[in-house]
Formats: structure tokens, sequence, C-alpha cells
């Protein structure tokens, strides 16, 4: 990402990683000019998205199995491996050797992983061995129109 | 007295191609190397079925279809990206400067001196976050000294199931037991040829006869200075080798001969383009840049021993480390001297000027903030391949060499037929649920 704007300021760079020296408007004695005290930084979706940054991943939904849970063919998931399992999450599962996104259900007796669309099955976890939690989803991202 | 550990990636390449196609767990993987070249990294699955480190693709290819082997190009993106991650997990977890990134897929970590039981609990922990998080799997050895860590490391990787790939020493008996049960070979920084030197010279065939050694023999018999430091890490003598190996070289240089003469262009830019990745890997290796490049050619005449040397070279305006820009400058010097219906034997890329990676500096006219800087993490990660791959006196190394040179007839493009997607690093190849 280029570190200048049009106006020769340092622009915002997605991190809070800039030094004085960058802030063309500051003077010799490290002080900006009078604007720089009102400005600030932009909003970073990375700040709210992610909380564990080596431990974040994303994943790209395919299909319609978890639309009634606000999960559309092409949104964007943000997985995060270290978040623990809970009853109820949504996560990714290995199952089979294939990555899936289903709600994460289990009672006193068996675990489930449950489709958000009435044309898909619940998986009874108990009829596989290789099952494995990939991730749990933290947050979609869903474009509108 | 502190305790050194090294966390170690288990067979790295292959454990990032499984991490977004799952089905290959348990399944015999390999990966290779820049041009498809040969096997880089190997799963336990493919090493059983006797596929070697190193060895062309083309060796191999019967025994890929027969076996189903799954093969991947190398995929430089995915592996720097899950490298970052494994390695800030790590500075997470121990603070930034108990961590010491030793290659892409290793770091050396500094722990306080525990005891055993300690020791056993934090290293599992560490494996278990590192594998949690990042979902690459690691081995972890901890002991007094460096050398001592790597071969405790080595033990763990030998049986996975009994160790949970984690193994401490710090017992002097621990310790002993462990030495005895390493061959001279396998200890870090030994190579072949000094290893059959010491059997056939000394009679020194385990870790623990090395360790026994007195000083002055070691300093006057095993390599002088270097010898010496080895005897005492292995006695549990902390000696910074590592750092001093890394001291800079004041000039890089690979150069080989080819395994047959060569006469087409496109040959000789390819084994320049693959000797002058090998010298840049080497460059980022001590963390440094290089501000000129010299490239020669050696012609192959009939019946006579010193063949003629064209050579030319180029000052850069800024220097660098990045092998792309690099290779661009040392092939369009290579093109100047070639000429066509000569033959050669004989190719060579020489770095010098070499300046310390920090104190980079962009002359005038260049802009110190252009792109390629960005590119150094990516760089660094490409250098796993010189890791990988056996040491430059190996015959397979050879092999490896002029492979690369001769070439595919795509000219200088780097072939990557079985590679992944950049699963973490590109919007539109990120990997696919259902």
């Amino acid at each position: 990402m280029d570190s200048k704007n049009g106006t020769g300021q340092a622009a915002y760079r997605g991190s809070k990683s800039f030094t004085q020296q960058q802030v063309r408007s500051a003077n010799a004695t490290g002080f900006g000019a009078a604007a720089d005290d009102y400005m600030e930084r932009g909003i970073d979706l990375n700040e709210e998205l992610i909380r564990n940054k080596p431990a974040t991943y994303f994943f790209r939904m395919k299909g319609d199995a978890m639309k009634e849970a606000g999960i559309f063919d092409g949104d964007v998931l943000i997985v995060d491996r270290s978040v623990p399992l809970a009853n109820g999450r949504v996560i990714v599962a290995v199952l089979n050797g294939e990555l899936l996104v289903r709600r994460f259900h289990k009672n006193f007796s068996s675990a489930f992983l449950i489709p958000e669309n009435s044309r898909y099955k619940a998986i009874n976890l108990a009829e596989f061995s290789d099952f494995t939690v990939w991730g749990v989803v933290t947050y979609t991202i869903h474009p509108q129109g | 007295m502190s305790m050194k550990a090294i966390v170690d990636c288990n067979n790295f390449y292959c454990s990032c191609e499984r991490l977004f196609q799952p089905k290959f767990e348990k399944k015999p993987v390999v990966v290779l190397s820049n041009n498809d070249g040969c096997v880089i990294s190997r799963s336990d699955e493919a090493k059983q079925l006797g596929v070697a480190m190193g060895v062309p693709l083309f060796e191999v290819r019967s025994l890929i279809r027969e076996k189903s082997i799954a093969v991947f190009s190398s995929n430089y993106a995915l592996y720097g990206d899950l490298s970052w991650r494994v390695m800030e997990t790590l500075r997470i977890l121990l603070g930034k400067e108990r961590v010491e990134v030793y290659s892409v897929d290793e770091a050396f970590l500094e722990l306080d001196a525990l005891g055993q039981k300690e020791l056993d609990a934090l290293a599992l922990s560490i494996r278990k976050t590192v594998e949690e998080w990042t979902g690459i799997r690691v081995s972890i050895g901890v002991a007094p000294t460096r050398t001592l860590a790597k071969l405790a490391n080595r033990l763990a990787k030998k049986n996975k199931a009994a160790t949970n790939c984690v193994m401490v020493l710090s017992e002097p008996l621990a310790i002993e037991k462990a030495l005895r049960r390493t061959a001279v070979s396998d200890l870090w920084g030994i190579g072949r040829r000094y290893a059959k030197q010491l059997h056939e010279k000394w009679s020194i065939y385990d870790g623990w006869q090395l360790a026994q050694v007195n000083e002055s023999f070691a300093n006057k018999y095993l390599g002088g200075v270097v010898g010496t430091r080895l005897v005492r890490e292995l006695r549990g003598i902390p000696s910074r080798m590592m750092e001093e190996e890394r001291v800079q070289k004041k000039m890089i240089a690979t150069t080989r001969m080819f395994g047959r003469r060569v006469v087409e262009l496109s040959e000789i830019k390819e084994a320049i383009a693959t000797y002058t990745a090998r010298a840049a890997e080497k460059l980022r290796r001590q963390f440094s840049a290089t501000g000129h490049i010299h490239v020669f050619i050696i012609e192959h005449r009939e019946g006579e021993r010193h063949g003629m040397a064209y050579d030319n070279h180029r000052h850069l305006d800024k220097p660098s480390s990045d092998s792309s820009v690099l290779i661009r400058v040392a092939t369009e010097l290579v093109v100047d001297i070639f000429k066509k219906g000569r033959a050669y034997k004989k190719a060579g890329v020489i770095l010098s000027d070499i300046v310390p990676e920090a104190a980079r500096q962009g002359s005038l006219f260049v802009d110190s903030a252009s792109a390629d800087d960005d590119r150094l993490p990516l760089m660094l990660a490409i250098d796993n391949i010189n890791f990988s791959l056996p040491p430059a006196h190996e015959p397979q190394h050879d092999s490896i060499l002029r492979f690369a040179a001769a070439g595919t007839n795509r000219g200088w493009k780097m072939k990557q037929e079985y590679r992944s997607p950049r699963y973490t690093t590109k919007w539109n190849e990120m990997p696919v649920v259902r």
C-alpha cells in the first residue's frame, strides 16, 4: 500500500504503525500543524473482526446450506481457530475429509451438525469417526445489493 | 542458565497443503521445488513409500502414479503466510525477545531453566497452542544448548506417538542416553564428509563419543573453533555458534559445472537464474542485500582443459535481496555475453557489495519505499527450499541443478503445474466451504 496520498500527508495504512517522520505536516519540534490534532485514524475493520490474527482464516461460502442463519452463497466467513467450541456455534468442520459449515449442537447423548436450510439433513456425528473442528465462525460478510 | 528450545514444523509444506484439503490427511503427499523439479517436502506416508528427499520428479513419477501420491507445486504465498502465523503464535505466547526465527519452519526459543516436568508441560502446551491456532503441527526439542535441542527435536520426530512430538533433555543422564542414540552424521552442523572423517580417523560414531573429546583435540583436529564449539554444545555449554555462522560473508558465489555441454541460451538463462536464486537465499539467510552482481560462463572447447571465460557485471542502484530483481539483472547480464554456436560447461553468479538488510539504503534516484520492500517476507518463505535440499556436495543436489538447467521448453518461467490456491493471501482464492 502506498504510504502517501495526493496531499503529501501520511495516509492511513491499515495499522497504527506510522511514525512522526511520515506525517509530512509535522514540524521540527515533532509537533504537527494544528490540524493534525484533530486527525483520527479511520475505523479499521480488522480491529473489530479479528481478535487473534495468527489464528484467523477466511473462507468462502458455497451453496445454501446455512441460508436461514444468514449465510449465503458467496459470503465470506471469518473463522477463528482459537475460539473454543461451544454448543450452538456455527463452525467449519472436517467430515470425511471435506470442509463443511454447520451449526454444532450437542445434547446429553449425541452431537450433531445442523444445517440452516430445511432441504438439508442434520448430520449425526456418531456415524462418523473422522470428525474434527477446523475452527469457529466468528463473523460473516454479506454484500447488500 | 536458560534452556533452549527448537520448534520445527512437521513436514511443513505438506502440512500447509493439507490444512485446506483435509482429504489428504493420512495420505501420502509431496511438494515439489521451484519449477516442479524435485521433491522438497514429504508427508510421513510418502517417506514410508520410499520417496527420497530431493529426488527429481521424473524419477518418482511411476511410484506416484502407482501409490496415488498427491503432488503439489510449491505455493510460496501460502507457506509464507502460515509460517508467519506459527512464528507470531510463538511470539504471542513467549514474547518477541524469546523467539528467534531460524528458517521458514523453525524457530529457536529461550526458556527459563525450569524443572523437567514443568518444561515438559510448557513444551507440550506450546505445541498444542500452535496446532490449535494455526493448524500446523510442530515438534519441540528442549535442552541446555541449541545443538542438544536440535538433537532432542530429531528424536521426538522419530517417534511421534511415544513422545507426543516433544522431547525435553534437562537431566545429564537423559542427555547422555540421547547422545548415545544419535550418530554423529545426524548431529546439527555435521555433514556427511565430516562424519566420515570422524569414523575413519578417530573412530567416533555417536554424539556421546564426540562429546568426550577434549577441547584442545577438537580445536586441533575437528575444525578449530567450530569443532570446539560443537563439542561444548554437546556437553551442555551454550556456544553461540549459530550467530557466528551467520557472520556476514562479504561475497556470495554460486557456480556449478553443467551436467552436460549446454548450447542453448534458454538453458544458460535457466541455469543462471537458478544459481542467482540460490545465492539470493544465502544472502537473505545472513539478512543482507547485494549491490553488485557478477555473472560468468565458461566455454567448453574439445581437448582443452580451460575454456575461455566470459563475464559481465552490474551495480544495482539499490541493494536488493529480492530473487526476482536479482534474477532479472543476472539473466540480462548473461544474455549480453552469450554467443550462439558456443558450448558452455560452467556458469556462475557472484554477489558482492553486500550490506546488512537493516542498513539497506535507497540511492537518490530510487524511491526507497518501492514495492520490493514488501517482498522480503515472501523471499524468506522461498528460502525454505534452501533448507529442504540436501547439502551441495551430495549427488542429488547436482541432479536438481542439472534438472533445472535442462529446462523446460517454456523458457524461464516457473513451472507450477500442481499449485494449490493461495488460500490465505488472495480474496478470490479463499478456501471454499459448503
